[in-house]
């Protein structure tokens, strides 16, 4: 839609955000905040993500009965929404990490004749 | 709460936390509180965003969508309310006529029978040989002796039944009265696998001499005569003078087998009204005239490996009998088959028919909506520019032409239903299970099914114009009437083939019309006008000896021509129409056989004095019976011409000698020759036939004359006779039932019943078939006069006149016609040689046919376009000027 925007920030490509929520939950249940953060954290900030943006994704997860939800009181003491991997999610996580793989793979082949030629 | 609206709480509620969380985690990094809020807003980005995002997840998007296309599609529709009445008036009859059609076909074709496992049910027959009375493969029916020996080797069947119709007096109180019944032998309900409502049904021995004295009652006998006693079992009843002992009642509505269901030959009844067992003597002689049923064993037995089991038997039998060479091919049919009869053919002819008129129906709206999506090609140009694309459009106007099918489909049951309710009230009785032609699922599903079809197709049609037609163009000149190429040859193809599909369907009907003119008209070989007839049926317990008969039958005749009003009354076996006569070989020693196929044979009738007269049919030579006739005088009979030609072509065979084939009776000597009289159908081919005086029958068995039916040409209304006639009766023997009382001008009509069934239907698809074509043709013409108007004006402002005009505007519609015509013609010509089993008297490519129905397509179609021809010469060519 914009054609210019700030390039430093990834734009993640479709499906990638499912991935990192299923790897983030598969350390144990949490509620979304803390996904938000620990995906920053993790990636070292390079993947800024539109925290809001979340949301939709993990509701998407839960109608796909890869992730559930339940209530919970957090570290604080206050309540909050517990999303927890399930069985299925997790099956799921195999696939989709062995997927992104794949595709990481065959993107780096596809770029490297590119930045030979470039070189050369 | 649905699960979407429980999940959109927990958003909002876990997108406070959150945003609560982040607030909380600046102001711990120093942030000031408003400060710390706004920062984590930013983080979060558009919380309204992110809401109807997760809405999206939960909703039904597809849904939604499709309820904004219905709404929007409604409107249109209402917008334009003459476009949405012809569109539906015109789908709901094809799609009415169609569905009704359809569950006549459902109703008698598709649905099972009432039987346990229809389909493991035949009917066991002997197909006629070429040198039988009958069409050669017609059903041949059983000899008693047939059928014990069958009945004792047979592997193939679990049960087997052998049956024929007779009759029964119940005498007691009030007037004596006949009842329809069935001899059956034990197997049969086994076979058929009905339970009875009351009771038993046949006992394994009740065929045994010592128990045939037991009866089983039809729901509606049993209603009306024993006032539905559910004590009735186990009471004792008089039938033909013997007591019999009820032993059962059957559920409503069974009354197998019916008339219609069964050969005619085998003259059942419109409805069996109770069964007896038939026995099976230790040495079983006598004619064919049993009907075979069986039920195959179950599991492995195919009835083709029935048919070879029977087929072995009948080898073995000619083994034994070398002369019954030819009689013995075996025919199994399964029930579901049989029962449909000669019914399967015209329903498909119906089902074709109906299909045509669907077709023109629906080409007839995609004509309308081809014209209106031009008048909304400035709407679809704009909602193209806004971003619409061409899927949404198309969407659009499938979910458009969907609803305009779906609001035809409801008025079209409405149609059905109507048209049911008078095929089953009006429609002829004689036509198998017509009763059970109802909207049931199944109908319903096919209803849906060519719904969606047109809907989708009706959709479709204008989208082959949005994407051929450069939109951008249209944009340039506002999108306004410009004429689209794509769309005129789409116009002008549908109409077309409008025409020749109409064509067709006329050609059809046409050939049906003289069909049935030629049916009634052809020499049916008596006159069917202000005869009455009936039947007389004499208690096998009161007179048994052929002389007995006589002597009863002589005072009944002398009673009937002594009635005021009477001008003729005679006897005979069965009157014209009232089925089909026995038959048997002969010996005419002037036509000594060659071989054993060249056994000569004809029909066999009693009839008396006054028979000839009294149905209009005078003798054509020689003599009529005569009271000298008697069994002390000379045996003589009467021929019909067909067995004179046959037998004596180009001879005078009065004075000429035939008898039946057994040499204990002597032969006849002819005195008189009669026309064809047809027997169960006008449109019968003619067999020879002898008829011999009552008076001097010497058979006892076979051919009897139990059952004689009466005709009595009177001076006027013969219905008004009734009352006198049986007073009549009871004066000669006061047991003596009479039945069907009928008129033979009835006996006729029921006798093409079926065919004028299936002519009003062609006929009626026809009729409307050519009139919706009349208004596919007017539209497309006029349209074109429309979009035309510009250059019509130029033309008249130049000179011409108009009279130039309307030739113009009628030669364009002619040529459409033209070219429909002629594609129609050649199609029908293929197409009606399929039709020649209904035709009588006519050839499938009748020419006059052929040419009239030409002639008048072209006659509508010229009708159809001299409104907007004259409304084109009328044009002003200043207005017409100005309007671009």
């Amino acid at each position: 839609m914009s054609t210019k925007g700030d390039n430093e920030r990834i734009e993640l490509l479709q499906g990638t955000l499912d991935l990192l929520i299923l790897r983030t939950l598969r350390l144990g249940p949490t509620h979304g905040h803390a996904i938000a953060k620990a995906i920053e954290f993790s990636s070292d900030s390079v993947l800024q993500v539109e925290q809001g943006s979340l949301y939709p994704a993990l509701h998407r997860l839960i109608k796909r009965a890869w992730i559930s939800v339940e209530d919970g009181t957090s570290e604080n003491n206050r309540r909050a929404k517990f999303y927890r991997l399930t069985a299925k999610g997790k099956r799921q996580l195999v696939v989709e990490t062995s997927k992104w793989n794949r595709l990481a793979g065959a993107i780096a082949q596809v770029l490297r004749p590119a930045r030979q030629e470039s070189e050369s | 709460m649905s699960r979407r609206e429980r999940m959109m709480d927990d958003l909002d509620q876990d997108i406070r936390e959150h945003l609560e969380r982040e607030t909380q985690d600046n102001i711990a990094r120093g942030m000031r509180p408003a400060e710390a809020r706004r920062a984590a807003l930013l983080k979060f980005g558009n919380v309204t965003r992110v809401t109807e995002a997760t809405r999206e997840v939960w909703s039904r998007v597809w849904l939604e969508r499709l309820l904004q296309d219905v709404a929007y599609g409604w409107r249109m529709l209402r917008k334009h309310p003459g476009f949405t009445v012809v569109a539906v008036l015109t789908l709901a009859l094809g799609i009415g006529a169609s569905t009704a059609v359809f569950s006549v076909v459902n109703g008698i074709l598709l649905k099972r029978l009432p039987y346990t496992d229809p389909e493991k049910i035949v009917m066991l027959w002997w197909k006629a040989p070429v040198t039988s009375t009958q069409a050669p493969g017609d059903e041949w029916p059983w000899t008693l002796r047939d059928v014990a020996h069958f009945k004792a080797r047979q592997k193939s069947f679990q049960y087997f039944g052998a049956f024929k119709s007779d009759f029964f007096n119940l005498v007691g109180s009030g007037e004596p009265m006949r009842l329809d019944g069935l001899r059956t032998t034990s197997g049969f309900f086994a076979t058929v696998g009905v339970a009875p409502a009351l009771g038993r049904t046949f006992a394994p021995d009740d065929d045994r001499p010592e128990n045939k004295f037991v009866v089983i009652l039809s729901d509606r006998l049993w209603r009306e005569k024993f006032s539905s006693d559910r004590g009735v079992v186990g009471r004792a009843v008089a039938l033909n003078g013997q007591s019999y002992a009820v032993v059962g009642v059957m559920p409503p509505g069974f009354s197998f087998p019916r008339a219609e269901e069964m050969p005619i030959t085998m003259s059942l009844p419109p409805q069996t009204q109770l069964w007896v067992p038939l026995e099976i003597p230790p040495a079983p002689r006598g004619p064919s005239e049993y009907a075979v049923i069986g039920r195959l064993n179950p599991g492995i037995i195919t009835a083709t490996q029935a048919a070879a089991e029977l087929r072995q038997y009948g080898d073995d039998v000619v083994k034994e009998f070398p002369s019954a060479k030819g009689w013995y091919e075996p025919a199994v049919v399964p029930l579901p088959r049989q029962v449909v009869g000669d019914t399967r053919e015209p329903l498909l002819l119906m089902l074709a028919a109906v299909g045509v008129v669907l077709l023109i129906a629906s080409s007839n709206v995609a004509s309308l909506v081809l014209t209106r999506s031009l008048g909304r090609k400035q709407e679809f140009v704009l909602r193209g520019a806004l971003g619409a694309g061409r899927a949404r459009l198309l969407r659009q106007l499938l979910t458009e032409s969907l609803l305009l099918g779906g609001i035809g489909a409801a008025a079209g049951i409405l149609v059905a239903e109507l048209a049911l309710f008078c095929v089953r009230n009006f429609g002829p009785s004689n036509i198998p299970r017509l009763q059970a032609a109802t909207l049931d699922p199944r109908v319903l599903l096919f209803t849906l099914g060519i719904t969606l079809v047109t809907g989708i197709v009706l959709g479709l049609v204008p989208a082959v114009g949005i994407s051929r037609e450069n939109l951008a163009e249209s944009v340039k000149d506002g999108g306004r009437a410009g004429r689209s190429p794509a769309h005129s040859r789409l116009r002008n193809i549908l109409v077309v083939a409008q025409v020749a599909l109409a064509l067709v369907l006329v050609i059809s009907a046409g050939l049906l019309v003289r069909t049935f003119h030629q049916m009634l008209t052809a020499d049916s070989g008596f006159s069917a006008m202000r005869v009455l007839t009936f039947q007389l049926s004499l208690p096998n317990s009161k007179y048994a000896e052929p002389e007995q008969m006589a002597q009863v039958y002589t005072k009944t005749l002398l009673a009937l021509q002594a009635l005021p009003g009477v001008q003729s009354a005679g006897l005979v076996s069965e009157v014209p129409m009232g089925g089909s006569t026995d038959s048997t070989v002969l010996r005419i020693p002037d036509h000594p056989p060659q071989d054993q196929n060249d056994q000569p044979f004809a029909n066999y009738s009693f009839a008396s004095l006054g028979y000839f007269s009294a149905i209009g049919s005078p003798l054509l030579r020689g003599r009529d019976f005569l009271a000298s006739d008697t069994a002390d005088s000379r045996k003589v009979t009467i021929i019909n011409s067909a067995m004179a030609s046959k037998y004596w072509p180009g001879q005078d065979p009065i004075g000429r000698e035939v008898g039946v084939k057994d040499t204990r009776w002597p032969t006849r000597t002819i005195v008189g020759i009669v026309a064809n009289i047809k027997h169960s159908s006008l449109r019968e081919a003619p067999d020879p036939e002898m008829y011999v005086p009552y008076t001097q029958n010497e058979i006892k068995i076979w051919p009897s004359m139990q059952t004689m039916q009466a005709a009595l040409r009177t001076q006027a209304d013969p219905e008004g006779l009734t009352r006198s006639v049986r007073d009549a009766l009871l004066g000669v023997d006061a047991d003596l039932p009479i039945a069907n009382v009928t008129t033979l001008a009835a006996l006729v009509d029921d006798s093409t019943a079926q065919t004028r069934f299936t002519l009003f239907l062609v006929g009626s698809f026809a009729g409307l078939a050519l009139i919706l074509t009349t208004i596919g043709l007017y539209g497309v013409v006029s349209y074109s006069v429309q979009q035309r108007t510009h250059e019509i004006g130029i033309r008249i402002s130049v000179g011409a006149t108009r009279h130039d005009v309307v030739s113009m505007v009628l030669g364009s519609g002619a040529r459409l016609a033209g070219v429909g015509i002629v594609a129609g013609l050649l199609a029908a010509w293929a197409v009606t040689r399929m039709m020649s089993t209904f035709l009588y008297g006519v050839r499938p490519t009748d020419p006059l046919t052929f040419t009239a129905v030409a002639a008048l397509l072209l006659g509508v179609a010229l009708l159809a376009c001299y409104l907007p021809a004259r409304r084109a010469a009328g044009i002003d060519p200043l207005i017409a000027l100005k309007y671009e």
